[in-house]
């Protein structure tokens, strides 16, 4: 048991999250294995954000268990949540303004011995504009750029999980299909795991393999393959804007 | 007095006042800025500082060697306030931290009577410090003028510390984006503790400056609190940059209200206050952030 429980890193349990009085996810369920891509798809206000929110304890939820690597993390606080290895980017990319490009990379930086670890060189190398922007405000960055930032941040922690609000959301087509989304299947290529939040079902077809469609109140209506999906136009009619 | 030995008088005079002014300012702002907590007994920590550099030159520290010792002792009374009174009611509206630092302004100066009783007090100088310096025909106050380098030194540490260190990139992005802050593995709680040490620190700096300039009694705090208010109320609450306009701003005006109509030298400062606080409400810059 022990070596099946290893392989899933995120695992959600009859999740119930609440902003005040307002029962947001009403019992949730699902899990993400190692070296997967998974999505969350559905439509706006369904609680897609309140779902991470709540993994990351910044929005800690009432009932039900959240297991990280195996381990209860249900209600740890945040920065403890994070050193298992996750990297959060926000749908409002939260780049810190009066921060440069540069240090915004360095306040994450969390270095790794390993030989493929994450540095500000290798993330420059991905996103050679940011390099050319190193000294800028980033928050006077483009959203496109910003958004390339936000990524590049949660890489230099060198994390295991990446959770993803929206990474297309407010960007162009052409950046979404040509930078986007090869650094997301860079990432799985070389042994990270993606927990994807999308509204955009093309990109999340693309990157990632399992779909959990989430209803109103947080719940998962339906689980599907990209095979499944594709195959049938109508699941994604169904549970989001098209 | 030749009319530019006035002159120079006056500007030295308030940059003085707008530096010590600035240091309490800075400190209380800092503290307002990643905590979201209006520390009234700031002005006591400043108090604390004075008393605590008199003790330590009193007992034979060398004046400068108690200007880095006395801040941090206010430091760690600062950690101890954070870690009982603050702490504990973080996540509660900010009624509870005015009411609790209201109540620990009063017990501080019940302190520092119980300790130094009512009767003022002044920090033995050294001897070089009690000279004056001929500037520009005036004979300025050289401990006035080591004042004013010592502000100097301190804000250009400061602007070190926040623009350059990794701790200080920290807290200026946690006073804009906390959450981002934490979900890049950083406590929280260590930048709370920290960002109130750091405002202690400053009030401490203003603590020992100030002993020289005025006199050293229980309730030196209150009024430069109030005044410390001022500035960032002016400047915009949370801003430094505004801080730094208001901070020099009211020391001019009021070395030019005390020079010409004395008695109603902190009439004019607040009716400038109201002045500008009725154009622009969200005072000089704007409610704004560290940079
Ligand atoms: N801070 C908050 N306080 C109260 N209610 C909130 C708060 N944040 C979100 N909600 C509510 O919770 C519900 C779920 O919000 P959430 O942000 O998780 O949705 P989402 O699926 O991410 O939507 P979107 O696609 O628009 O980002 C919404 O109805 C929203 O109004
Ligand atoms: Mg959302």
């Amino acid at each position: 048991m022990a070596e099946h429980e290893a392989e899933k890193i995120l695992q959600i349990e009859d999740l119930h999250t609440y902003y005040g009085r307002s029962h947001i996810i009403q019992g949730l369920s699902m899990d993400v294995n190692r070296l997967e891509a998974v999505s969350i798809l559905g439509r706006n206000g369904v609680g897609k954000t309140t779902t991470l929110r709540s993994i990351l304890g910044l929005t800690p939820p009432r009932k039900g268990k959240i297991r990280i690597n195996g381990e209860d993390t249900t209600r740890w606080p945040p920065h403890k949540v994070v050193r298992k290895g996750i990297g959060y980017v926000p749908a409002e990319r939260h780049i810190f303004p009066g921060i440069s490009v540069e240090e915004n990379l360095k306040l994450a930086a969390k270095p790794s011995g390993e030989e493929e670890a994450w540095s500000m060189e290798k993330v420059y190398s991905h996103f050679p504009v940011l390099k050319t922007r190193n000294r800028q405000d980033g928050s006077t960055l483009s959203g496109g750029e910003q958004q390339m930032l936000a990524i590049g941040r949660a890489l230099m922690g060198n994390p295991v999980i990446m959770l993803l609000d929206e990474p297309s959301q407010g960007l162009a087509p052409l950046l979404v299909y040509e930078v986007i989304q090869p650094i997301l299947l860079f990432c799985l290529q070389s042994g990270l795991t993606l927990l994807l939040v999308e509204q955009n079902h093309r990109m999340a077809l693309k990157v990632a393999s399992r779909h959990y469609l989430m209803g109103i109140k947080g719940k998962v209506a339906q689980t599907a393959t990209s095979d499944q999906l594709m195959a049938d136009q109508d699941i994604i009619k169904q549970h989001l804007a098209v | 007095m030749s009319f530019t030995a006035i002159a120079v008088d006056i500007i030295l005079n308030s940059l003085v006042l707008g530096g010590v002014l600035l240091i309490v300012a800075i400190g209380l702002n800092i503290i307002y800025g990643l905590s979201r907590v209006m520390n009234l007994a700031h002005g006591s920590l400043y108090a604390l500082g004075a008393y605590a550099g008199f003790t330590l030159v009193a007992s034979g520290l060398n004046y400068f060697a108690a200007l880095l010792v006395a801040p941090l002792l206010i430091a760690v009374v600062g950690l101890i306030i954070e870690r009982v009174i603050i702490v504990p009611v973080r996540k509660r509206s900010i009624v509870y931290t005015l009411i609790l630092t209201y109540g620990l302004m009063f017990f501080l100066d019940g302190l520092i009577k119980y300790f130094w009783g009512n009767e003022p007090r002044f920090i033995e100088l050294p001897q070089f410090m009690r000279q004056t310096l001929p500037i520009a025909g005036t004979h300025y106050p050289v401990f006035r003028l080591v004042t004013l380098l010592t502000t100097a030194v301190a804000m250009i540490g400061l602007m070190l510390f926040l623009g350059k260190t990794k701790l200080g990139i920290i807290l200026r992005a946690a006073s804009s984006i906390p959450e981002m802050v934490s979900c890049m593995g950083i406590n929280m709680t260590f930048v709370h503790a920290g960002a109130f040490a750091l405002g202690c620190v400053l009030a401490g700096i203003a603590g020992v400056i100030s002993g020289p300039l005025y006199t050293i009694d229980p309730i030196m705090g209150h009024e430069m609190l109030i005044s410390s208010f001022v500035v960032i109320v002016i400047g915009g609450l949370g801003s430094l940059r505004g801080a730094v306009l208001a901070a020099f701003l009211i020391g001019l005006v009021q070395t030019l209200a005390e020079f010409f109509v004395t008695d109603l030298a902190m009439v004019i400062v607040y009716m400038m206050m109201a002045l500008i606080l009725a154009f622009m409400p969200r005072g000089l810059l704007g409610e704004g952030r560290f940079e």
